[in-house]
């Protein structure tokens, strides 16, 4: 390792990102170790939530891993193909004068407050998916177990899955729009040539870039799964494990946000929500590396 | 039949495409419809007075545009001189291990659950400290805005033609000369479209502060070891009473917000080509 | 660099302007929303009076409060219930707390059902409704109180709250002395397992204006709650049947009744946590409304701050002085008598 003097002197700036992150790390565990004691594991494989003052504590946040994971992939499984088709859109169909605005429109949209989602999510979005989707659905389909949770509130995990995908669709999008566009032109008239339609080299080309499209569909796994405020506000906050996209339930990053604030007066709470937080710490952590990897590895072998 | 799945495909993509972004026009309209009403009633008041009891009018939601102020100078004091040089060193030493590890550790840290960032400010500063905090607060949005400002220096840097560098070494310049006095000033733009960029998001931010700023919407700014609110924080805590006069203020506090956002927001990104978000 | 320090500059500025201006002391408060509108009124109308100290109250349940109040993050707190003993040694670790009484309300129970006006129940079925056991609004449990009501057969949801609430510890301790199985299936305390959420019947609301927002817009819904936001947003209130028998509603005379028919016991402020929160719950009397309870008013004997100390000192006398007043008592509260005032009076004259 060449060492100058420059190099010394900023050394110790970058080990601070470093130790920031180490430091969040060590707490997170240290902060988690009460509850590890006294429950093992059952704090991430159990839905229960008993506060009590008077020593009878017992908490288990699956409900919260169950509802971060599963608002996460319906928000992963709508962003799919809106985040293809509209990369697509944008390099190969917009017309020029398009292309542009609809670039900054996505910038604009992955930059925006979350609290405005969060507003818009609770005060528009659930009582319109209320009306026009859950309540038809449930009247006609409640025997397909996806539909059997009656809409009262419309705060459920379908409302905050599409609230989360029209946040992270443009966050994916970015990324692959950016691999789909740097695709060598060889390629696309390579297919034209072969006699294609737009469909069929469309779908070659797309297979080119796969891993691509499976980075930013992590990146954007990772985005939803951390995502506290807008989610909060619509999935309705009930310790639940249901599997109808109609019934509210819990994410761990909402579940936090919720109980902290009175959690210092149980001897466990604060234990049991660091070790739900260090839970959403690893996910996110793994679904993150896992993207960047990709993306690395791809743009390599492109090189 | 080829010639049908190639029309159902382009509308496929197309509605993919009005699908993705028609939600971000309503939220625009929505906020507008409901926000500007808010404001005009409200008038100059809604801009300097402060939160009122429930059932009691629009007062206003001067303590929290302050605060909002306060934390983000706040965050940018502390974060930016230690994420600009990072980004420097990304930059400088692309090829050791640190600076890969460094730029990995920035990108990691830039799509970090940022609820985490704020208990973990809570536990380190805000108990110790027996009170919430400006101060808090601003060390949390600090963490986050970093790793963005750290990226975008580290990118404008490396677009910079060799030559540049080259000749100033040529002329004999020390490292530390040709970093800090030729480069960063070649970079500028791009670092200063990343510190804004960093503004307009932390400006935004809400979960960091659940847990660290404690929020105060009735007194201004009182010292960066007291309370202090912000605009995202209180729409947040608006949104969950059932008062009507809270909803109203917090459709006008979104509206505030949005303008704050796109006043910082739109200008850089449209005079720069690409934006890392 | 150069606009660094501008900017470093203005933010000293600004928060030495704000100190050097006019003396204005703030204190903090957090806790129970039993209180809240009623701390709203007070806050409102203190301030008027005295221009130089500002009070901020935010309402997170008095779990919350007393969360704050051990990390010694407000100066203040409000709780329904009385500390348990556990908590207050916990507060002695970081001084002399003090506890008194500072308003009496009631918890009622409210519903949203399309084209029912009025209601009764016994507090058994209350129980049995919470715990999941009654699933329909047109159970026979409820059918056979309300003769002649139209009961929609439609289940009941049933809303409560999310976060640690002295409201809830006032309810469900209620629930319990009338309901053994509650007792045993449930229990009492500001934090329960509510098994209408695993049934899929449950909503949870954060602090009484969240629970009371789910229940206007769910048809259908149950809730319990404090008096004073059911008068405010008109909800419909279900008469109680009381120990004695008669269904009542709850309002100021039903609640002095309640009051009036039990001798309190009022321990001395710096033993707050030997006070029981269900004296006065199932109350004797004939006209007594079963679910009333204080709320109470956490303070400490010392603030290493003499300018903090003076203003909590001048913020609680005037609540238990002035704010007494029919004039500044909120709808759905009802003032202490002077002896029970007193208690608290006594206390805050020993704050420095």
């Amino acid at each position: 390792m060449k060492m100058d003097r420059f190099k010394l002197a900023l050394l110790p700036v970058t080990s601070v990102v470093f130790g920031i992150f180490l430091l969040m790390l060590i707490v997170y565990f240290t902060a988690s170790l009460p509850i590890f004691e006294k429950e093992g594991l059952a704090i991430y494989t159990t839905n229960v939530w008993k506060a009590s003052e008077t020593g009878q504590e017992f908490y288990g946040v699956l409900a919260a891993i169950y509802g971060s994971l599963y608002t996460s992939i319906i928000a992963i499984l709508i962003a799919i193909p809106l985040s293809i088709g509209f990369a697509i859109f944008i390099v190969d169909y917009a017309p020029k004068r398009l292309k542009e605005p609809l670039i900054v429109a996505t910038d604009i949209m992955a930059g925006l407050p979350t609290i405005l989602y969060g507003i818009w999510g609770a005060f528009v979005l659930v009582p319109f998916l209320k009306k026009f989707v859950m309540e038809p659905l449930y009247e006609h389909f409640s025997f397909i177990p996806l539909f059997s949770y009656p809409p009262l509130t419309g705060y459920s995990y379908l409302s905050a899955g599409v609230l989360l995908a029209i946040m992270v669709t443009p966050f994916a999008c970015a990324i692959i729009r950016e691999a789909y566009r740097m695709i060598p032109q060889v390629y696309r008239e390579g297919a034209f040539a072969l006699g294609l339609t737009r469909f069929e080299a469309t779908k070659v080309l797309l297979g080119y870039i796969k891993p691509s499209i499976l980075a930013g569909l992590l990146l954007a796994f990772g985005r939803a799964i951390g995502e506290t405020v807008a989610v909060s506000l619509v999935v309705g906050n009930t310790f639940n494990i249901n599997p109808s996209l109609f019934a509210p339930g819990y994410t761990i990053s909402s579940l936090i946000a919720n109980q902290f604030g009175n959690a210092f007066i149980y001897k466990y709470m604060p234990s049991a929500l660091f070790a739900a937080g260090l839970a959403l710490f690893v996910i996110g952590l793994v679904v993150n590396v896992a993207g960047l990897l990709l993306l690395r590895r791809w743009s390599y072998a492109k090189a | 039949m080829r010639k049908l799945k190639d029309r159902l495909f382009v509308a496929y993509v197309v509605l993919a495409t009005v699908l993705t972004i028609l939600p971000l026009f309503h939220i625009l309209y929505c906020v507008f419809a409901n926000g500007v009403p808010v404001l005009l009633k409200g008038g100059l008041e809604f801009l300097t007075g402060t939160l009122p009891a429930p059932g009691e009018g629009l007062g206003g939601i001067g303590p929290a545009i302050v605060g909002t102020f306060v934390l983000t100078v706040l965050a940018t004091l502390m974060g930016l001189p230690i994420a600009v040089l990072t980004g420097v060193f990304s930059a400088e030493y692309p090829n050791s291990v640190i600076g890969k590890a460094t730029r990995t550790l920035l990108l990691i840290m830039m799509e970090f659950p940022t609820i985490l960032v704020g208990l973990f400010v809570m536990d380190i500063l805000v108990i110790p400290m027996g009170s919430y905090s400006a101060l808090a607060g601003a060390l949390a949005l600090a963490i986050v805005m970093m790793p963005y400002v750290a990226v975008y220096t580290e990118q404008s840097l490396r677009e910079i033609p060799s030559r540049y560098r080259e000749g100033a070494f040529a002329l004999g310049l020390r490292r530390r000369t040709v970093v800090f006095r030729i480069m960063m000033n070649l970079a500028r733009k791009g670092i200063l479209t990343g510190i804004l960029i960093g503004i307009a998001k932390v400006a935004g931010e809400t979960a960091p502060l659940l847990f660290t700023a404690g929020g105060s919407y009735t007194v201004y700014f009182q010292g960066i070891d007291r309370p202090i609110g912000a605009i995202p924080l209180l729409i947040y805590q608006l949104v969950q009473q059932p008062y009507e006069n809270y909803h109203e203020i917090a459709w006008g506090a979104s509206l505030v917000l949005m303008l704050i956002f796109l006043a910082i927001f739109l200008p850089i990104r449209l005079s720069v080509k690409e934006v890392k978000l | 660099m150069k606009r660094a320090l501008i900017l470093l500059l203005a933010v000293a500025l600004l928060g030495c302007a704000q100190h050097g201006q006019k003396q204005v002391v703030v204190i903090h408060g957090s806790g129970a929303t039993f209180p809240l509108p009623q701390m709203q009124k007070w806050i409102a109308d203190f301030e008027k009076t005295h221009p130089n100290i500002k009070v901020e109250y935010v309402g997170k349940g008095s779990g919350g409060g007393q969360n704050d109040f051990k990390q010694g993050l407000v100066e203040f707190a409000c709780s329904d219930p009385p500390v348990s003993k556990g908590m207050w040694m916990q507060f002695e670790k970081r001084g002399q707390p003090l506890q008194f009484p500072m308003i009496l309300g009631a918890v009622v129970v409210a519903y949203n059902v399309p084209g029912v006006d009025h209601l009764k129940l016994d507090g058994k079925t209350i129980a049995d409704i919470f715990m999941g056991k009654v699933v329909y609004w047109d159970d026979p449990e409820i059918k056979s109180q309300n003769p002649g009501v139209n009961l929609p057969h439609k289940k009941i949801i049933v809303i409560h709250r999310a976060d640690s609430s002295g409201t809830t510890k006032i309810f469900t301790s209620y629930l319990c002395l009338v309901s053994e199985e509650f007792k045993e299936k449930v229990g009492s305390g500001k934090l329960v397992n509510w098994p209408v959420d695993k049934m899929g019947r449950g909503l949870a609301g954060e602090g009484n204006p969240g629970v009371v927002a789910i229940l206007k817009q769910t048809p259908y819904s149950i809730a319990y709650t404090e008096l004073a936001y059911a008068l405010k947003e008109n909800l419909k209130i279900v008469a109680i049947k009381n120990r004695d028998g008669n269904y009542v509603l709850p309002n100021e005379t039903t609640i002095k009744d309640a009051f009036k028919a039990v001798k309190a016991f009022i321990p001395p402020p710096d033993k707050g946590y030997e006070e029981d929160v269900s004296q006065f719950l199932n109350a004797p009397g004939k006209e007594a409304y079963p679910l009333v309870a204080f709320s109470h008013a956490l303070v400490w004997k010392h603030y290493s701050n003499p300018d903090v100390a003076k203003a909590v000192k001048e913020f609680w006398t005037w609540v238990l002085t002035e704010g007494q007043k029919s004039e500044h008592i909120v709808k759905g509260y009802v003032p202490l008598p002077k002896d029970v005032a007193e208690i608290g009076l006594k206390a805050v004259q020993q704050i420095s």
